[in-house]
């Protein structure tokens, strides 16, 4: 289980783009700093998939980049396993597996040595690396390219490969951000059996995406952020009755309405 | 960190634009470059010095001997055209418009004004910004020798013997008895531009690859990928450095070695005795000792381009930032070369300028060991500090996501 409690984070403004600033006034922006989150709180229980939902600029990224430890928050606390992983950043590395559109590969090493790479970097010995390779290469179907250059494969190779390397240390939760944008049909299909396959295992997998078609196929719980704040955070049922709607694309912009106009 | 490490050496060796910046340039294309510039200069000069110039003189009569020897001299042809020149302007008119290469005017006989107790002025006219600067040499060569029998000949009638002419012209000569051997001699001449040549290698050894490894992990994403593994930032941070170091290790000892083996390859075809005695007079301990002195160098170079390449944002942004870290270089080399800077207690804590100093007297073979230790031990500090700097910088969330 991952407990996400209030999380803040803010960032000095620069010199130029307090030079260059518009009229318009952000909510989140005072004299020097940018308030890019401002209260986020959700949790994912085991074997559950909560859909991480908000509009472009919400503050997705921001709060998925403190999950990854890349990011640390100016207040709040995450927990996986009674941990909090701000002060262990290292045993919240050592328990999440982060895929994001800016996690890329080294395209000069081949598909197998750049996840075997990351295994040894996780602590995994040679024949655990064996094992898990092979088992990650049968289930995304990744046996024909694995010795290409990550350089020449295909925007959907990549994102199997990136996958592989996200979660070849067996991490406790698994945190996506976007993880079909881009991709084929066929490549869709894949991920989203893979993420079926790791609710099955009861890892916890946090998911942010815009299609709203996704969560309904995967995911068990919403959580919605919007100008820095969570906004609703529940199960699917709670999120279509929140957003009196069935449909889900409905509900959640009724949510955002609702929240805008309070 | 090792695992880093091996990883990024990996990488490395597989970037072919690095390994030509890393390997290659100092392998083949400086020698071919110093090869084809001696070539060019060469064949310039020699093609100068072999070609037969047209030269015309006025009232060459006053100074017979004299215009017999340029007469039947092989690098001189008299001018046999229709023009006649009378005065030092048409000369010099002539030498612009291509029909002479050179005019020489004698306004009056040397011999009489001699006679008289006058001096004589000849004038040599020629294109002094071309190839054939040398003519003048040659013609001034030759009126000395006419000169100097014009004067013998009056000494003897004033009854001075051709023994008591040397005395009294030139009553004392001061002989130089230098202390300083051949390897110190030259090591004076040449050794200040070997750091020059060597430090800003190891420079280019580290800031290449360091962009690869700093901003170009930033822009391919991969950065944020590593920052996710769980090593700290300092495993990370040395993971790298010692990569750099490698690198701008390999291309100094690369550099050095192609340059050994092109010197030996240039000395069994020219066959200069003061270039054989002088490297033959380097041992093996000064090349370990230049080795050696240039390690601190090359970590102060990879923690500074590290540093540098992981503040920048892009693979662009991080090469015009390595620019002025050129130039921060080259100057502190530059003071090293300058007259009279010598190595003291106080230039041996300047950073780069010290090592330079260092070199030099290596080379020079009057290197005091004190103050090589104590430039040793400085130069260590500043790479100290400065990877310090680095793993701090690597903490940075402003730095690594700009």
């Amino acid at each position: 289980m991952i407990e996400v409690t209030e999380l803040k984070k803010k960032f000095k403004l620069t010199k130029d783009h307090k030079k260059n600033k518009v009229d318009k006034i952000d909510p989140r922006e005072d004299k020097d700093y940018f308030h890019s989150v401002r209260n986020v709180s959700f949790h994912c229980n085991k074997g559950e998939v909560l859909g991480l939902l908000g509009p472009n600029g919400a503050g997705k990224t921001t709060t998925l980049r403190m999950l990854s430890t890349a990011l640390k928050p100016d207040e709040g606390q995450i927990i996986i396993a009674g941990e909090d992983i701000i002060k262990k950043p290292l045993f919240g590395r050592k328990s999440i597996g982060f895929l994001s559109g800016s996690t890329g590969l080294y395209g000069r090493l081949t598909v197998k040595e750049n996840i075997e790479y990351f295994a040894k970097l996780h602590g995994m010995n040679k024949a655990a690396i064996k094992t898990r390779c092979d088992e990650l290469f049968d289930l995304l179907d990744m046996h024909s390219f694995i010795d290409k250059r990550a350089e020449n494969l295909s925007t959907g190779m990549k994102q199997k490969a990136n996958i592989a390397r996200a979660v070849v240390h067996h991490p406790a939760v698994v945190v996506l951000d976007e993880p079909t944008t881009g991709l084929d049909i066929m490549t869709t299909q894949t991920v989203i059996e893979f993420i079926k396959g790791l609710k099955a295992q009861g890892t916890p997998v946090i998911f942010s995406t815009h299609h709203l078609d996704e969560v309904a196929l995967l995911c068990d719980r919403v959580a919605v952020i919007n100008e820095g704040i969570s906004c609703f955070d529940g199960t699917v049922e709670e999120f279509k009755q929140a957003g009196n709607s069935e449909e889900l694309n409905q509900a959640f912009m009724n949510i955002l309405t609702e929240k805008r106009d309070v | 960190m090792f695992e880093v490490f091996k990883k990024e050496l990996k990488e490395l060796l597989r970037d072919k634009k690095t390994l030509i910046f890393i390997v290659a340039l100092p392998v083949a294309i400086f020698p071919l470059l110093f090869a084809v510039m001696a070539f060019i200069s060469s064949q310039a000069t020699l093609e100068a010095e072999q070609k037969v110039h047209t030269y015309a003189i006025i009232n060459g009569e006053y100074a017979q001997s004299f215009t017999d020897k340029v007469f039947y001299h092989k690098s001189f042809q008299l001018y046999k055209g229709e023009h006649t020149f009378n005065t030092v302007a048409e000369l010099t008119q002539a030498v612009k418009a291509g029909t002479i290469d050179m005019g020489i005017f004698l306004p009056a006989d040397a011999k009489q004004n001699l006679d008289d107790a006058k001096q004589s002025q000849w004038q040599v006219v020629y294109n002094d910004a071309k190839a054939i600067n040398f003519l003048f040499d040659r013609v001034k060569e030759l009126a000395e020798e006419f000169g100097n029998n014009l004067r013998a000949e009056k000494l003897l009638s004033y009854g001075v013997s051709v023994e008591q002419q040397s005395a009294i012209i030139d009553p004392i000569k001061v002989v130089k008895v230098d202390t300083a051997d051949k390897r110190e001699n030259l090591g004076e001449k040449i050794g200040g531009f070997i750091p020059y040549l060597l430090i800003p290698l190891v420079l280019m050894g580290a800031t290449y690859p360091a962009i690869d490894l700093g901003a170009g992990e930033k822009e391919r994403g991969t950065l944020e990928t590593l920052l996710l593994t769980p090593i700290t930032r300092t495993q990370l941070v040395l993971g790298k450095f010692i990569t750099l170091l490698a690198a701008s290790i390999a291309t100094t000892t690369i550099t050095v070695l192609s340059m050994g083996i092109w010197i030996s390859i240039a000395i069994t075809f020219i066959d200069l005795d003061v270039v054989k005695t002088a490297f033959s007079s380097l041992r093996v301990l000064d090349l370990t000792l230049i080795f050696i002195i240039l390690l601190p160098v090359a970590a102060i170079f990879s923690s500074l381009s590290l540093a540098i390449s992981i503040y920048a944002r892009s693979f662009k942004e991080a090469q015009n930032y390595m620019t002025p870290l050129s130039m921060g270089v080259i100057f502190p080399i530059i003071v090293a070369l300058l007259p009279n800077v010598e190595l003291t207690a106080k230039t041996a804590f300047i950073p780069v300028t010290n090592v330079a100093l260092a070199i030099k007297e290596i080379i020079k073979g009057t290197i005091d060991y004190t103050l090589l230790g104590l430039i040793f031990l400085a130069t260590v500090i500043v790479a100290g500090a400065l990877l310090a700097f680095c793993v701090k910088w690597f903490n940075k969330e402003a730095v690594l996501f700009r």
